[in-house]
């Protein structure tokens, strides 16, 4: 996270909890998933991850169209301290699992869309053989719209993506298991790049 | 190496180091492949021939918030005729094993998260707290003597008459440290349990799916509580999460786990009796008592090693296992054992998800009949199941509990006549 958007996030945060009330979001889409009580829960955390959990900032994770449990483990996680994060640690500290399946819930339901541009015909050629040689579609899903506890990397912030599997072959980013330190590994800066770009304009 | 470094998903999942030294031994698929792909396999995937490369075999994880009892459906549940199955308690998230107090306190730990917590009853009334907090994985929980003892993935502990002051917990004196000496992912969390010999015993698993563990590794150990000193007990045990004695011979039995990735029928997970100290199981060069190892049973054989005593099912993840020693239940389940199988993952037709229960003839041979079964819904789907049992306890009233981590529900098996 830049220092500029960490700023602007921690501005966004004070101000919402200062003000004693999370404010419920504007004018929701009148079709758009989620209970009035779950929008008016959910509405922190779009003030940085965006409206319904589509992030409009390139190094915020969308979270629209996320798998419920994918979600609700990184919430614990981050409530735990298990994964760190200087934002999202505080955040995460006061929610009880009922809200935290409750977010779930509403963000897993919303349309996700891609974040990034595609790419051309013969460079996404070559990023999806790339993303099969090394496993990536085992888990994430042929279509890396992620399953359970694995997340949708389809449509994310390429920033995201690549700060992420930089942190996971640095061994510095939270990782249940283990899984995702030992398939990093594997990856050049120039495989890093290649992902990030490739994934973040799927639908 | 962060603390989130230590966290595992998977009873069988496997580790960066594992992995990394696997990178050596495990050309096959790589080999074929470009450069980029030629790293070692992520973890759980190590072990894997080039016809897995396109498995979709993946890890399941639990739901870490749980999930309440009355979105789920209790009611599918199936025991033995003249048996009933109900939720003894929920919220408890990540419920794995089990351990009962003096005083009836039953404890549930956790594995991927850090807590241990009470289940107490009184007037009438249930009432589940979050006694103890911050713990390194403490999946092991044993009690002996108005003492609660704590299997971390790097240590053991105890916290005296706990039971009197689980308001308050006493400060943890520490029975053994340094038991992960290399911080890695890998089947470091422990199970534990209190011998005849009042002594504790615990397991340390194998650092990957199919690699060569250290001399400290792919174990069974003891731990005496009063002075500290270890000792391994079994060897050749690729991760044992479950283990008790014979209330008759007072000898040890346990369940383990074999390796991933051969077929979805072999090797078979495999329940052990280990009558002395000493016994080697065969892992990594031989599986199931008769499965050479593809690579590592090289110039070995299976006759080098101890045999189980059964054969469980292959992938089917035998976790807590105990004797029933109640009177509750009906005459032939006395000294039966309780097995519950978290089910398999490394399996493309899914089977588990249930308790089982055995019996020994005078021949040793081992009779498995299923006890508490419902969980797995469609075993072609995935997930295949609403919920997965880890451990069984047998309660003073001769009632069965069973966890199940999936949820973080506890549930109650009773009979009546």
């Amino acid at each position: 996270m830049t220092s500029a958007l960490s700023r602007r996030s921690r501005r966004h945060w004070g101000w919402r909890l200062g003000a004693g009330v999370i404010a419920v979001a504007g004018a929701a889409p009148a079709l758009a998933a989620g209970t009035d009580a779950q929008r008016e829960k959910a509405a922190l955390c779009e003030s940085c991850h965006g409206s319904e959990g589509r992030s409009q900032a390139p190094d915020t994770p969308s979270l629209a169209g996320q798998p419920k449990q994918f979600i609700t483990t990184q919430l614990v996680m981050f409530r735990e301290g298990n994964r760190k994060n200087a934002i999202m640690n505080p955040i995460a500290a006061p929610l009880s699992n009922a809200e935290i399946s409750e977010l779930g819930s509403y963000f897993s339901a919303q349309p996700a869309e891609p974040a990034g541009k595609p790419l051309a015909a013969g460079a996404a050629t070559a990023a999806r053989g790339l993303a099969e040689r090394l496993g990536c579609v085992t888990c994430h899903g042929a279509e890396l719209k992620g399953q359970q506890h694995i997340p949708r990397l389809a449509g994310q912030h390429a920033d995201y993506l690549r700060a992420q599997l930089i942190g996971f072959k640095a061994g510095t980013r939270f990782d249940m298991d283990g899984n995702m330190t030992a398939a990093a590994q594997a990856l050049t800066p120039a495989d890093i790049e290649t992902l990030a770009s490739w994934l973040s304009a799927l639908p | 190496m962060t603390q989130s470094m230590k966290r595992a998903s998977s009873e069988r999942r496997i580790g960066t180091t594992a992995a990394l030294a696997a990178g050596i031994f495990m050309a096959v698929s790589a080999a074929a492949q470009a450069p980029s792909a030629s790293a070692p396999a992520p973890s759980w995937q190590q072990g894997r021939s080039a016809d897995h490369n396109s498995s979709t075999l993946h890890p399941i994880a639990p739901i870490l918030t749980g999930r309440p009892a009355s979105e789920l459906p209790v009611d599918k549940l199936k025991v033995p005729a003249g048996f009933k199955v109900e939720v003894y308690a929920d919220g408890i998230p990540e419920a794995r094993s089990l351990a009962l107090g003096d005083k009836g306190t039953v404890f549930v730990s956790n594995r991927n998260l850090k807590d241990v917590y009470a289940i107490v009853e009184k007037d009438g009334k249930r009432t589940v707290t979050k006694v103890l907090k911050a713990l390194n994985s403490p999946n092991g929980v044993a009690f002996s003597k108005g003492t609660l003892y704590v299997a971390e993935r790097h240590r053991i502990t105890a916290y005296d008459g706990i039971e009197d002051r689980l308001d308050n917990p006493p400060d943890a004196k520490v029975v053994i440290d340094g038991l992960d000496p290399s911080n890695q992912p890998g089947h470091f969390w422990k199970f534990l349990a209190i011998g005849p010999d009042g002594k504790l015993y615990f397991n340390v698993g194998a650092p990957g799916n199919i690699v060569m563990p250290n001399y400290q590794q792919a174990t069974i150990n003891r731990v005496d509580p009063k002075t500290g000193v270890m000792e391994t007990y079994a060897h050749g045990v690729r991760n044992s999460v479950g283990f008790d004695w014979d209330p008759r011979s007072k000898e040890l039995w346990f369940t383990n786990h074999a390796r991933d990735w051969i077929n979805d029928d072999m090797p078979h997970d495999t329940l052990h009796r280990a009558a002395k100290k000493g016994m080697n199981f065969g892992y990594p060069y031989c599986h199931q008592g008769d499965f050479l190892d593809p690579e590592y049973g090289k110039g070995r054989a299976c006759s080098e090693f101890d045999k189980p005593a059964a054969k469980l099912g292959a992938h089917i993840a035998p976790l807590g296992m105990r004797f029933y020693t109640g009177s509750m239940f009906p005459d032939e389940y006395r000294n039966n054992m309780f097995i519950a199988m978290h089910g398999s993952w490394n399996r493309t037709t899914k089977q588990g998800y249930n308790v089982m229960r055995a019996s020994v003839d005078g021949s040793g041979r081992v009779e498995l009949k299923p006890f508490l079964e419902g969980f797995l819904t469609d075993e072609k789907a995935d997930p295949p199941m609403w919920g997965r049992p880890v451990d069984v306890l047998v309660m003073r009233d001769g009632a069965l509990l069973v966890s199940d981590d999936y949820n973080g529900i506890v549930y109650r098996v009773s009979y009546r006549k």
